[in-house]
């Protein structure tokens, strides 16, 4: 079993239950109940807990509430999209419309979902064509996309580009194989022309299969385009609503769609018949009849699918990861047929767009001050607001306590040794600029099954404030810090209750006893995930003082600017010592 | 050298570089040091792949960087740093493999990027692909293949044989890309490690 | 051609000072040759760096054009080694390595490893020894480890940090890639692989010294 290295991780007060005023639910904590003496004991092992438990580069700060902030309370705002894999930032506004897919030339290998180069079939491994002047005289077309780690290429599917540029739109005209399908602008003059010649609301005959067999894309646009007609038709008092973009963006809308569903039959052939009801509310109201309206009949015979099954070995066809991959992506990338959205060959498979990536802004969940702002330009990494925790909090680190002549050699396997004491450093480090006043509590015993005893030499000390390296050093000498450094206990080499181990400029070391309990199932029962992982509950409460801050002006009126105010912060952290081996590894 | 051999591991420039007497560099006239930078034993350097030959001459001498890297870079023991070649109009060539401050690269990994960015970790064992784009604040976890010429934006974790984007550096994990600590923990005078 | 002659003339000598090749700041290069010195039959055209590693005591014949990267090593220790012609042979590969049992079983000929024409051996790569086989045009990525006896076909590509275990057959253009999958490469590529790989090796020898005397 591999050893562990110690981690610590802190609670987010999001997560406490009386915070968050939920009376009826009760958290069940099975065997570790009876270990609780005081209910507000945090449990690291609850199911819940994986949820509230961060390391403390993941957590933000929240100078207005003086609260800790985590990934799972924040609120995010997104600030810029852009695609990762060219670095173009893509306007808002054009997400809405082509989807939140890089519509350049990036793609991914649907089989490894490696990067995609574009490459002439001239000269292969000629890479330059990345460039989007095709105008020199360099290497000409047809291109392809090819993966240089896994070397698939888009010839495997049959399809070859005329320009090394605007991959995508190629793309979406062009059908595994190599043949043309209409774009979605085609598709829109044609039935424009069918409505012209008044063809197309209500009189289709009903002879759906007679059409071709469309791709996801285009029969979802039909029945959008479908659907929209109808409500503007059943609706007469929806002015503004175009034909093409009404419907399902706006909420109210698609609410009363769903409405038309609970009402009416869904049976297109009953229409007329049972649609009685419905119609007597809403007025016509129909099923798409036929392809051109978006029906598709599902298509029983496979025969051709299963001969091509049998054609084919293993390796055409395709994993679960890459069929979803596919269907991740299926709206931005056609896959014909839809096969139920799935494709279970490879010859079936579409080189993936690559998926937009933003960058979020994060904001207080209570008091809605934003904490976290990057700047919007891609190519920046700065940071507007960036309160991390990490700057307010102290950082503890944990390591064995290893007295040479005292301690025994650590075990090779890095585990703990059942019953045998052993000994810890935490070393909390400072961040502010004034000296903290730190607290300590844990339970006595750990809770869980195995219950390792754990002791805390040292629960209350003093950290010195985080003042410049140089103030220190020009200090230095001063009685005043020799007679600090004297204070722990190393000098002696040995731990000892009430002291604290070492102190240096911001930072002081704690020395930690845990008894590692015997890990012993019964039967044939069998550990719990992690379950011999030594983990201290640990209450951490900091005190400090600070200037007033602007804000709380208020609160202190009157007042000059040189007030000082007590700040308290308290929270859990988990800390994860080690794994505990078994008697029976260590013999 | 065997005359002034019991120095030290390290030859300490003025500029602060650490290099390991059993570091091997190849054409060191093409790899520019910004500073502050350790390079460990074992470590490989191909400066002599650089963009044009030596022989074919009259490209000048100043413009022929092979590997250029900025400061407190951290290379570890047996990793290796390759300028990357690749087909221009036709023809081979090698392009300057270009990294920015604070790089640390791990163990035994084979780096042939076109560009890294500042403030990059990369793991042990870690292979990035011939013409690769490695952005600021990118953590690569040990073992990873990135692939030729795939891009990484800033704050990404990455990880996986090829390389996936799996999550993004949080707001308070930058300061761990800082490499002026462990700068000061190798050398031949090393200070005592902090507590 | 002529340039790989040219740099074989300019500097016969066999001095392990590396100070031609790395900076005098960096002088101890420790030793590149450690055991015997193997028989060799070097094409003409072969560019061979300075700093590559022979050691051995079967015989390791090297085809013409071939490029052999410093610090590259062959263990000749357990059975002949052959290297086809237009072979790149990267920076600390291990060709010929016996594994940590130390000890090889050879074919009736002796065979350690044979690599084809226009093979790439990537750097850190491992090519394990007895009677391992590598086809024409085939790509051993960064850091990937061929088992001893493996056979591997001809325009096969082995991704970075992949392993081919002991003793197994891959046929012609297969992939091996991420956790250990294979695929089929159908691009069908291969004549202007063997012209690119010919340009490389062109370039590649303006900028390697070589020095085949040194192993001779």
């Amino acid at each position: 079993m591999a050893p562990l290295s110690p981690y610590t991780y802190i609670q987010c007060p999001c997560s406490d239950a009386p915070s968050q005023a939920r009376p009826s639910e009760t958290p069940t904590r099975d065997i570790a109940a009876d270990q609780d003496d005081d209910d507000r004991t945090f449990d690291p092992r609850a199911p819940r807990s994986n949820y509230s438990l961060y390391p403390l580069e993941y957590l933000l700060y929240c100078e207005d509430c003086h609260q800790i902030r985590c990934p799972r309370c924040v609120a995010e705002e997104i600030v810029t999209y852009y695609c990762p894999s060219c670095l173009f930032e893509v306007p808002s506004s054009n997400l809405k419309s082509e989807g939140n897919r890089c519509t350049r030339s990036c793609f991914q290998c649907p089989v490894c979902i490696g990067p995609l180069q574009v490459t002439s079939l001239e000269t292969p491994p000629d890479p330059n064509l990345l460039a989007a002047d095709n105008t020199s005289s360099g290497p000409s077309g047809p291109y392809i996309l090819a993966c240089a780690y896994c070397h698939w290429s888009s010839i495997e599917i049959g399809i070859k580009f005329d320009k090394p540029n605007g991959i995508y739109s190629q793309l979406q005209k062009l059908r595994n194989g190599g043949q043309t399908r209409l774009t979605a602008k085609e598709r829109k003059d044609r039935r424009k022309e069918a409505m012209s010649t008044g063809s197309f609301a209500s009189t289709h005959p009903s002879n759906p299969g007679s059409d071709d067999v469309l791709d996801v894309e285009s029969q979802f646009e039909n029945l959008r385009t479908f659907y929209s007609h109808q409500l503007s038709e059943s609706t007469s008092a929806a002015p503004g609503l175009s034909m093409s973009d009404l419907g399902i963006s706006s909420p109210s809308s698609l609410a009363r769609l769903m409405n038309y569903y609970n009402v009416g039959s869904l049976d297109p052939s009953k229409k007329g018949l049972g649609n009685s009801r419905g119609r007597a509310r809403l007025g016509t109201f129909r099923e798409a009849l036929d392809t051109e309206e978006g029906l598709q009949l599902a298509q029983l015979d496979e025969s051709a699918s299963i001969s091509a099954f049998k054609a084919s070995t293993l390796s055409d066809l395709t994993t679960t990861s890459q069929r979803l991959s596919q269907a991740e992506s299926h709206l931005s990338n056609l896959v014909s047929p839809a096969l139920h959205g799935s494709s279970r060959l490879t010859s079936t498979l579409r080189p993936i767009p690559v998926l937009l990536r933003t960058k979020r802004s994060k904001r207080c969940p209570v008091c809605r001050h934003i904490i976290s702002k990057p700047e919007p330009k891609v190519a920046s990494t700065r940071f507007r607001i960036r309160l991390v925790a990490g700057s307010y909090i102290p950082a503890v680190s944990i390591r064995p306590l290893r007295v040479p002549g005292v301690t025994p050699p650590p075990p090779p396997d890095g585990l703990l040794r059942p019953l045998v004491p052993a000994q810890y450093l935490l070393t909390f480090t400072n961040p502010l600029f004034e000296p903290v006043k730190v607290t300590l509590a844990t339970p006595s015993t750990t809770p869980g099954r195995f219950a390792s005893k754990v002791t805390v030499l040292c629960p209350q000390f003093e950290i010195d404030a985080n003042t410049d390296v140089w103030d220190e050093a020009l200090k230095s000498g001063s009685s005043e810090t020799s007679r600090r450094r004297d204070e722990g206990s190393k000098a002696g080499g040995v731990a000892e209750v009430g002291k604290i181990w070492e102190r240096g400029r911001n930072w002081v070391s704690i020395v930690v006893e845990v008894v590692p309990a015997l890990i012993k199932t019964e039967g044939g029962e069998e550990l719990k995930e992690d379950e011999d992982v030594l983990e201290i509950p640990m209450f951490i409460r900091i005190e400090w003082e600070a200037d007033a801050t602007g804000a709380e002006v208020g609160a202190a009126p009157g007042t000059g600017k040189e007030v000082r105010e007590k700040r308290e912060l308290a929270y859990w952290s988990a800390l994860g010592i080690g794994r505990i081996g078994s008697l029976g590894q260590l013999g | 050298m065997s005359r002034r051999a019991p120095k030290g591991e390290y030859i300490e420039t003025d500029t602060g570089n650490k290099v390991a007497r059993k570091a091997i560099l190849v054409g060191t006239q093409n790899i520019t040091l910004g500073g502050k930078t350790v390079i460990q034993p074992e470590v490989m350097i191909r400066g002599d792949l650089s963009r044009s030959s030596a022989s074919s001459g009259g490209s000048g001498s100043g413009n022929n960087t092979a590997i250029s890297i900025g400061r407190y870079c951290f290379f570890s023991r047996g990793c290796c740093l390759r300028p990357p070649g690749r087909f221009y109009k036709g023809h081979f060539t090698h392009l300057p493999l270009r990294m920015g401050d604070h790089v640390f690269v791990g163990q035994n990994s084979v780096v042939q990027a076109a560009t890294i960015g500042s403030h990059v970790h990369i793991g042990e064992g870690v292979v990035i692909g011939e013409m690769a784009t490695i952005k600021d604040y990118t953590r690569i976890l040990d073992g990873t293949v990135v692939p030729p010429y795939m891009t990484i934006p800033s704050f990404s974790i990455v990880a996986g044989r090829p390389a996936r984007v799996i999550g993004e550096v949080p707001e308070g994990g930058h300061e761990a890309f800082e490499l002026r600590e462990l700068y000061k923990t190798v050398g031949n005078n090393v200070q005592p490690a902090p507590a | 051609m002529f340039a790989g002659e040219q740099a074989e003339l300019g500097k016969p000598s066999d001095t392990m000072s590396s100070s031609a090749t790395t900076a005098k700041r960096t002088s101890t290069v420790p030793p590149a040759s450690a055991g015997p010195k193997p028989p060799v039959s070097f094409s003409s055209s072969v560019t061979i760096a300075e700093l590559a590693v022979l050691t051995g005591t079967y015989p390791v014949a090297i085809g013409s054009e071939t490029v052999i990267h410093p610090r590259a090593r062959l263990e000749s220790l357990g059975g002949s080694i052959t290297i086809g012609r237009r072979c790149i042979i990267h920076e600390r590969t291990k060709i010929g390595y016996m594994g940590t049992e130390g000890k090889v079983v050879l074919d009736e000929d002796d065979r350690a490893v044979v690599l084809g024409d226009y093979v790439t051996v990537e750097v850190g790569a491992v090519v394990e020894a007895s009677g391992t086989i590598i086809g024409e045009g085939t790509v051993v990525g960064v850091g990937s480890r061929v088992g001893r006896g493996a056979v591997i076909g001809k325009y096969c590509t082995i991704a970075p940090q992949s392993e081919v275990p002991a003793g197994v057959t891959i046929p012609d253009h297969t992939v091996v890639y991420g956790e250990n999958k294979q695929r089929t490469d159908r691009r069908g590529v291969a004549a202007s692989m063997m012209k690119a790989q010919a340009q490389q090796i062109t370039n590649l020898r303006t900028k390697i010294p070589s020095n085949p005397a040194k192993f001779q």
